[in-house]
């Protein structure tokens, strides 16, 4: 990827992000999380103008190098509306990446839902109008899609979830206030279902398996793995919200699903990230195995025991089904609508990842005035 | 028509409804749905409504658990769907508020605990209730639970003797970051009552120590009160409280403890009486009893080991049937409810006695002023 001036803040330009549009002031909910801190780099490193919204427990402390002028943050916690609508004041554009990813399902029912809900009734006392939500692909609906089909974005959601964990739950739910809200007349809407988003601290994830004691069970190794790296994710999402202020005729209402070009088959990616970092040992399970006694235990279940036995996520096929059947992945739609191109490959994307944990490096450190470009790219 | 102007007739379905959706409703909406794993739907109740300052919590829970409306509003449905009961699950400091609002609409009121923040508060409310001709019930959930009966039937036997002492323990992580109550971004409510976290447990404590001591006055009592942790929107998080008091059957010692550092989760009751001791935990449920055993004094060890061992055996696999079939340690709440709609529905009292609340309230009281702190 060629080198870019954006990347330095000493030089704005004048302040108009690559590709044409105008500097926006962005707000960008969850932006110390793993996604959202790149998500906040890029945004800077675009020209933009950036209200982080930073929980009050963080520690979170903006590096001296970023100019206060660019880039502030606000302390407030989206479970509650106390100071929301103050705290966006002047804001053009939304970027919702704030959810809750563990915990209970009550829990992440106020993490995910409830902070959407008042962080949306804050938008409209502020009259913000334009959104990014952030949504997931684990809306959709696998049970009942045949293996190897293509998942797009007019794939059908799940619309019957209860099997389904708690995150996937919340955010279904999440993405309907999205819906309310967007379909609201002046409201403008992009929903983005980003695949699993790896990078840095975050190599070895649910796609590839599950915990089983010392062990970890590695499930279905020959199917394509919905990834997107963190970086080309980032990218995608700021994309949008410039996309969606630029042109919004084009983008308004749109879901749009994100993951990268050269997708590996699991196998293939936990190679690369066993040969890189230390992983864990793993034992091997074939896919049609565990389907077939996912299916078994769960007909079993409903016929003598009134479906209220609970078993492991891996013997619950609509769960087992989100993560580990094989399909097939299309970007076709976000590089149509957005112009995006992932930057990285998946080798690439593993390099800098593992490179990133070596030097303990923070997206924000690249954005110093003496960088330019993506320096550190391998 | 509102609740209190129809005919007192008590047939069931009872017209239900919840005020506030959070965590612990699952538990009661589960109840009221007729899905509790524990408790067959005897068909005693009818959901009408549900309501939470929150749109998207209130349509979220009417439409998982099959309620009639969802409301934001309790004055609307109290008007609305004109329940005949409703249960009142928001934080502490609004339960007077919000349960008076519903006896003057001619609701009973079951209301999560602590019912109120003090037992002056709890003598006003139960005025109101009274004035009204509703009954009110706090959630002493705990001692509806199977292993709590089943110490409460030993002690009754009398195969201990007299009670004197009780030992009573929650272990439980309130101070990690990704528990509810560690959480340092936004505080939850229970830090606002006057012992913060671990006032919201001294009514478990209270209530299922007055059941095992009966009428005891206790007149001597230390209580050390820590914030061992140390962190900043935790007033405590380790209680130790030493009561001494006296029965008609002799001198009792009882001890609670409240530690947020050491694990497993538990919850323990230790009863010792003249004749032998009983342990039970009620988060992973098992019933210990060391007792005179028909062998006579010399064999009696032995034969306890052997019991017990075989009886935990017992435990281990029924626990283990227990996780599978989602029967958690909130069973007690649901044989509570259907005690309470049983008598409801046959116009007796509730399960839960405006005396058996009052005397829980004033002990919690007690353990929580400065008088006795060392």
């Amino acid at each position: 990827m060629a080198s870019n001036n954006s990347d330095d803040l000493d030089q704005p330009g004048d302040g108009r992000p690559p590709g044409g549009g105008h500097s926006l002031n962005l707000y960008i909910s969850g932006a110390t999380g793993f996604v959202g801190c790149h998500v906040l780099a890029e945004a800077l490193r675009r020209g933009h103008t950036v209200t982080a919204v930073v929980r009050p427990g963080s520690d979170f402390r903006l590096p001296d190098h970023i100019p206060h002028d660019r880039c502030r943050t606000v302390s407030v916690d989206l479970r509650s509306r106390t100071g929301l609508a103050d705290s966006l004041a002047g804001v053009d554009s939304v970027v919702h990446l704030a959810a809750a990813k563990a915990g209970d399902f009550y829990s992440q029912f106020a993490g995910t839902v409830t902070a959407t809900e008042n962080l949306l009734a804050a938008m409209d006392e502020a009259d913000v109008r334009q959104l990014i939500g952030i949504s997931t692909f684990s809306a959709y609906d696998y049970l009942n899609l045949p293996a190897g089909s293509l998942l797009t974005e007019s794939t059908a959601v799940d619309t019957h979830p209860a099997l389904r964990d708690e995150y996937a739950q919340t955010k279904l739910l999440q993405e309907e206030l999205y819906r309310q809200w967007g379909g609201r007349s002046g409201n403008r809407l992009v929903v983005l279902r980003p695949g699993m988003v790896y990078g840095p601290d975050n190599l070895w994830h649910a796609l590839l398996g599950a915990d089983f004691g010392p062990r970890f069970l590695r499930i279905g190794s020959k199917a394509t793995l919905p990834l997107t790296y963190v970086d080309n994710c980032a990218q995608a999402i700021i994309l949008a919200a410039e996309r969606l202020d630029a042109e919004p005729d084009l983008v308004d209402g749109e879901t749009i699903n994100i993951v990268d070009d050269d997708l590996p088959t699991q196998s293939e990616y936990a190679e690369l990230v066993s040969a890189r970092t230390e992983t864990p040992p793993t034992v091997p399970v074939p896919w049609p195995l565990l389907d077939v006694t996912s299916r078994l235990l769960k007909a079993g279940n409903q016929r003598l025991l009134h479906g209220r036995a609970k078993f492991p996520g891996i013997a619950v096929p609509d769960r087992l089904h989100a993560r580990f059947k094989p399909l097939r992945y299309s970007n076709a739609k976000a590089k149509r609508l957005l112009g995006w191109q992932p930057a990285y490959s998946t080798v690439e994307a593993v390099e800098r990842s593992v490179a990133s944990m070596e030097r303990r490096f923070f997206p924000l450190d690249e954005l110093t005035p003496a960088t330019t470009g993506r320096s550190d790219r391998p | 028509m509102r609740a209190h102007d129809r005919p007192q007739t008590r047939r069931a379905p009872l017209r239900v409804a919840v005020m506030g959706t959070g965590a612990i409703s699952k538990e009661h909406l589960t109840y009221l749905a007729g899905r509790s794993p524990v408790i067959p739907d005897r068909g005693l109740v009818e959901l009408v409504g549900v309501c939470d300052q929150s749109p998207a919590a209130a349509h979220y829970a009417a439409d998982t658990f099959g309620a009639g409306r969802a409301f934001t509003d309790l004055a609307d449905m109290l008007e609305s769907a004109s329940p005949e009961v409703v249960h009142v699950l928001t934080p502490p400091a609004s339960h007077v508020g919000l349960a008076t609002q519903c006896l003057q609409a001619g609701a009973h009121v079951v209301c999560e605990k602590p019912i109120t923040t003090n037992s002056p508060d709890l003598d006003k409310l139960l005025e109101i209730a009274a004035d009204h001709g509703r009954q009110l019930m706090e959630s002493h959930n705990y001692r509806f639970n199977h292993g709590f009966r089943q110490l409460e039937n030993l002690l009754n036997s009398d195969r201990l003797g007299p009670v004197r002492s009780v030992d009573i323990r929650i272990a439980l992580p309130v101070t990690d970051a990704d528990e509810r109550f560690g959480d340092p971004n936004l505080p939850s409510p229970i830090h606002q009552l006057p012992a913060g976290v671990i006032h919201d447990f001294t009514t478990h404590f209270s209530y299922l120590l007055l059941r095992l001591t009966g009428d005891v006055v206790f007149d001597r009592m230390a209580t050390a009160w820590s914030n061992h942790a140390g962190l900043a929107h935790f007033r405590y998080d380790d209680l130790d409280a030493l009561l001494i008091g006296n029965s008609d059957r002799g001198p009792i010692h009882a001890r609670l403890r409240f530690e947020a550092d050491s694990g497993p989760d538990t919850f323990a009751i230790t009863v010792r009486g003249t004749e032998g001791w009983a342990e039970i935990d009620l988060f992973q449920p098992y019933l210990r009893a060391v007792l005179p055993r028909p062998v006579g004094s010399q064999l009696s060890p032995v034969a306890n080991h052997v019991i017990n061992g075989w009886q935990l055996m017992g435990h281990g696999i029924r626990n283990l049937s227990r996780k599978i079939m989602q029967i958690t340690p909130y069973e007690g709440l649901h044989r509570m409810l259907d005690e309470t709609y049983q008598a409801l529905t046959e116009d007796r009292p509730v399960p839960v006695t405006p005396a058996e609340m009052l005397a829980a309230s004033r002990l919690v009281d007690t353990v929580v002023s400065d008088q006795f702190r060392f």
